[in-house]
C-alpha cells in the first residue's frame, strides 16, 4: 500500500471524514417487493418467499437497494477522478428484517483508504448505512465500497 | 464434497464445496429483480443500451449476483442464517449469459455452530465476475 504524492493527505481526509454522518432516509419493508426480490435471486427456502411462513424475513442482502439520497456529505473533498465504480458490497444482518417494518437509516463514510497494484493507486471509500426498525434495534449494515483512480 | 443439502451443523465439514449452481440471469429475471430493487437502469435491461455505454451488453447487477450466492447458501444449508455476506464485483456479469457460482467451507467455529465459505461467480466466457466471502450460523 503507497500514495502518490500528487494525492490529497488521505490521512487528514480520514480523520475529518471518517465517522461522519451525512444523510437519513425510512424504507418501508413492503411483503410483496421481499418476495419479488428473493424469488428474482432464485430463493427457494420459505422464510424468504412465503409471506405465511411463521419466520418471513427480508433475504440477507434487501437492504442494499436502500440507497441513501446523497452519495457524499456536504463539502466532501474531491478524491480521485471520475465517479468512481462500484466495488462491492458487504452486508452484516443483526437481526431479520420483518414485512411491515419502516427502516431508518442513517449513512456515514466508514473508511477511506488507497491500495497500489499493477494498474496504479486506486483509493477505496466506504459508504456505511445502518438499518434499525421500529423498535430502534440495529437490523442491517450496509458496507458500500467506491473505488476511484488517483489522479 | 458434500453434494446433499446440509441439516445441521455437525454435516459442515471444513473444506465442503457447496453444489456448484448455474443460477438464471436471463434478461428477464433480470428485469423482474431490476423491478423489485427499483433499480432501472438500461445497462441492466437493455443489452443496446448497454452496449452504448461500453460494455458488452446488459449486465447483471452486482447487488442481484450478492443475492444469487445468497440463495446458494440457504439452497446448500436449508435454515441456516447469513450473519454476513461480503462480495467483490470484480468483473461484468453478461445477462443472458451461462454464470456459475461456487462456494467452499473455509473454516468452522464449532462453539458458535458458524461456518465461513468462500464464494465466486465464473463469468461464460472463465472470467471471475465476483467473489466473496460468507459467515453463516446453524440452530442445530
Amino acid at each position: 500500500m503507497s500514495q502518490a504524492s500528487s494525492q490529497p493527505d488521505l490521512a487528514s481526509i480520514r480523520q475529518d471524514w471518517v465517522g461522519v454522518e451525512f444523510d437519513w432516509a425510512t424504507f418501508e419493508m413492503k411483503p410483496d417487493e421481499m418476495i419479488a426480490w428473493a424469488e428474482a435471486c432464485g430463493e427457494k427456502d420459505p422464510r424468504f418467499i412465503d409471506q405465511e411462513h411463521s419466520d418471513f424475513q427480508a433475504h440477507p442482502g434487501f437492504t442494499t437497494h436502500c440507497m441513501s439520497g446523497r452519495v457524499f456529505p456536504e463539502n466532501f473533498p474531491q478524491i480521485g477522478g471520475g465517479f468512481g465504480i462500484d466495488g462491492g458490497k458487504r452486508v452484516e444482518v443483526h437481526a431479520p428484517i420483518r414485512a411491515g417494518d419502516t427502516l431508518t437509516a442513517t449513512t456515514t463514510i466508514a473508511d477511506i483508504f488507497d491500495k497500489t497494484g499493477r494498474s496504479g493507486t486506486m483509493i477505496f471509500i466506504v459508504q456505511r448505512m445502518e438499518f434499525r426498525n421500529d423498535d430502534s434495534e440495529l437490523v442491517s449494515t450496509v458496507d458500500w465500497k467506491m473505488i476511484k483512480r488517483a489522479e | 464434497m458434500s453434494m446433499s443439502a446440509i441439516s445441521s451443523f455437525d454435516d459442515v465439514e471444513l473444506g465442503d464445496e457447496l453444489p456448484t449452481e448455474t443460477p438464471d440471469v436471463s434478461m428477464e429475471q433480470v428485469t423482474r429483480f431490476c423491478h423489485s430493487a427499483k433499480h432501472l437502469f438500461e445497462r441492466f435491461t437493455d443489452h443496446d443500451a448497454a452496449r452504448k455505454e461500453g460494455f458488452p451488453g446488459a449486465i447483471v447487477p452486482g447487488i442481484m449476483s450478492q443475492g444469487l450466492l445468497a440463495a446458494m447458501i440457504h439452497k446448500w444449508a436449508p435454515g441456516c442464517n447469513i450473519m454476513s455476506i461480503d462480495t467483490v464485483f470484480r468483473g461484468s456479469l453478461l445477462v443472458d449469459s451461462n454464470i456459475t457460482m461456487t462456494g467452499a467451507v473455509t473454516d468452522t467455529d464449532d462453539d458458535e455452530m458458524t461456518a465461513e465459505l468462500d464464494l465466486s461467480i465464473i463469468a461464460e466466457d472463465g472470467r471471475t465476475g465476483v467473489i466473496g466471502t460468507a459467515k453463516v450460523q446453524f440452530l442445530s
